[in-house]
């Protein structure tokens, strides 16, 4: 208990030192927001565009959801959400699986490029709206919540961990290797509003849980399979943060 | 073959390149492999290129990752037959291919500007050349700390 | 093969004759340096990478490049061109290993 307490305490020194040493300027962060303009991951949505379109797109997507294709927008703003068709509180992701069900196609995997492309694009038709995810909607999502707040909170893995420990309000302004950890934790966190997003370190478009995925296996926890009930708490959790935030799809990362 | 001849037959250079085998450089070493000094050198005919602000580099002090950097060059030029940019040429002081973009240009394109994104392999200067229709060369730096990555 | 995915973006997106719009190539493409290892196989991956990029527009090459491995995977090229009538811009890629391929966009300018 004592040694995992002194390693969080190294870590947090090494973190404000980095901070001094190589936190980018506004102007490099403006250059950086200016990529934006030319995202890579805009070509993906194309791609996710067509698959869509193969499933029946807006119509088939509106009709599964039981709401009107204008009202689809501001509808897919409020994922994850529970959906009565599934019996359960569920992603993006997960009702296009669904709907590829339904139409007896093979869904695709939740963790494969043409999910993530699919999805992305859905994600970009409330593209502007304000995230308007309702956690008191019905004791599911309640109950979710609660969960996404536990799962967040949890210190677990090898060097006993949990998101809160990088990503809580006391970590505003500290740098890790360039990056200032966000605070996911507060509300008006809003990072949920921007993913999927590219990621240039890996140059390709990754979802908000696969990003989860890969900052448990960087802090050494055990990584939680994408679509469980645990991680789409988790973004249950960050997407209540995020309430209010204009949606941009694709978001552009490090 | 002349390095400015090289550019002007960039068609004639990708139908070369189309025949030759694949290769990987670290068996055979990158055969593209070049010092910035040789590269801009090659470009100008020997010449020294002058700092000028006409020349403007935009890069990040400090870039995020090294594998996307975004490098932009704009150069103050009216674009018309009579006086224009010719070429934008973006090195990195080093890569161990100096060379990352060669871009011809003509009074068609209204603005002398040329964006993109490379690879750093480490701290170092990126250096732009730009050749006007005169014949004259200039040229500016600016250098970029690159640092590794954090988590993930 | 199937066709790389590539996308050309012009800068507004409404424009009329005489203005300078921004034009971005954006390409699916490795753009590997022949220096870098396959994670899994730990094999070096070979060299592929765009070596030349030309913008033609309505038949007139206004801007061609010579590319190296040096750019970003999925790279992104930026330019300036004058509007000058309608038609259309088209970008021709090669690389290293012989690939090739293009993509073009209408020029439509309002007025």
């Amino acid at each position: 208990m004592k040694g995992k307490i002194i390693l969080t305490l190294a870590l947090f020194s090494s973190l404000s030192f980095c901070g001094e040493q190589f936190s980018m300027s506004d102007a490099d962060r403006a250059l950086y927001e200016e990529m934006k303009e030319n995202n890579p991951a805009d070509i993906m949505l194309a791609d996710g565009e067509e698959l869509f379109e193969d499933i029946g797109g807006e119509k088939a997507l509106a009709k599964f959801l039981g709401v009107s294709e204008d009202d689809l927008p501001s509808y897919i703003a409020g994922f994850p959400r529970y959906v009565k068709k599934i019996g359960l509180v569920v992603g993006l992701d997960q009702v296009l699986q669904a709907m590829m069900y339904d139409k007896g196609k093979k869904p695709f995997k939740l963790k494969s490029k043409k999910m993530f492309n699919m999805v992305a694009y859905v994600k970009s038709i409330a593209n502007d709206e304000k995230i308007n995810i309702d956690v008191n909607a019905d004791p599911y999502i309640k109950a979710m919540y609660k969960l996404g707040k536990k799962v967040f909170m949890t210190k677990r893995g090898g060097r006993g961990l949990s998101c809160n420990s990088c990503h809580s309000p006391s970590v505003v302004g500290l740098v890790l290797r360039t990056q200032k950890l966000p605070d996911l934790g507060s509300n008006g966190a809003k990072s949920a509003a921007t993913w999927p997003a590219y990621r240039m370190t890996k140059s390709s478009l990754r979802t908000f849980q696969r990003r989860f995925q890969g900052c448990m296996k960087n802090a050494l926890l055990k990584v939680i399979p994408i679509g469980s009930k645990q991680m789409v708490a988790l973004e249950v959790y960050l997407t209540e943060q995020a309430k209010g935030s204009k949606i941009e799809i694709p978001g552009l990362k490090r | 073959m002349e390095r400015r001849e090289f550019f002007k037959t960039v068609g004639a250079v990708a139908a070369v390149s189309a025949v030759l085998p694949t290769v990987s450089f670290a068996k055979s070493g990158n055969p593209n492999k070049m010092d910035y000094k040789t590269a801009i050198s090659a470009v100008t005919n020997g010449k020294q290129p002058k700092m000028s602000d006409k020349v403007k580099l935009k890069v990040p002090e400090i870039a995020e990752n090294g594998a996307v950097v975004p490098v932009t060059v704009i150069v103050d030029s009216p674009m018309t037959p009579q006086n224009y940019v010719k070429s934008i040429h973006i090195f990195s002081t080093k890569n161990s291919n100096a060379r990352c973009l060669d871009t011809n240009l003509s009074p068609a394109n209204g603005k002398a500007m040329v964006a993109t994104r490379i690879k750093l392999n480490g701290t170092q200067e990126v250096i732009a050349v730009v050749e006007l229709s005169n014949g004259e060369f200039l040229m500016n730096k600016k250098s970029i700390k690159v640092t590794i990555g954090g988590c993930g | 093969m199937e066709a790389r995915k590539s996308l050309i973006k012009i800068k507004p997106k409404r424009y009329k004759n005489g203005d300078i719009v921004k034009v971005s190539f954006m390409i699916m493409h490795p753009m590997y340096t022949g220096a870098s290892k396959d994670k899994k196989t730990k094999k070096i991956i070979p060299a592929k990478y765009i070596n030349s990029l030309k913008f033609i527009y309505n038949g007139k090459e206004i801007t061609n490049m010579k590319v190296w491995e040096s750019v970003s995977t999925n790279p992104v090229f930026t330019i300036y061109m004058k509007i000058n009538g309608k038609g259309k811009l088209t970008v021709k890629y090669t690389d290293n290993t012989g690939e090739s391929g293009e993509r073009s966009k209408k020029i439509k300018p309002k007025g």
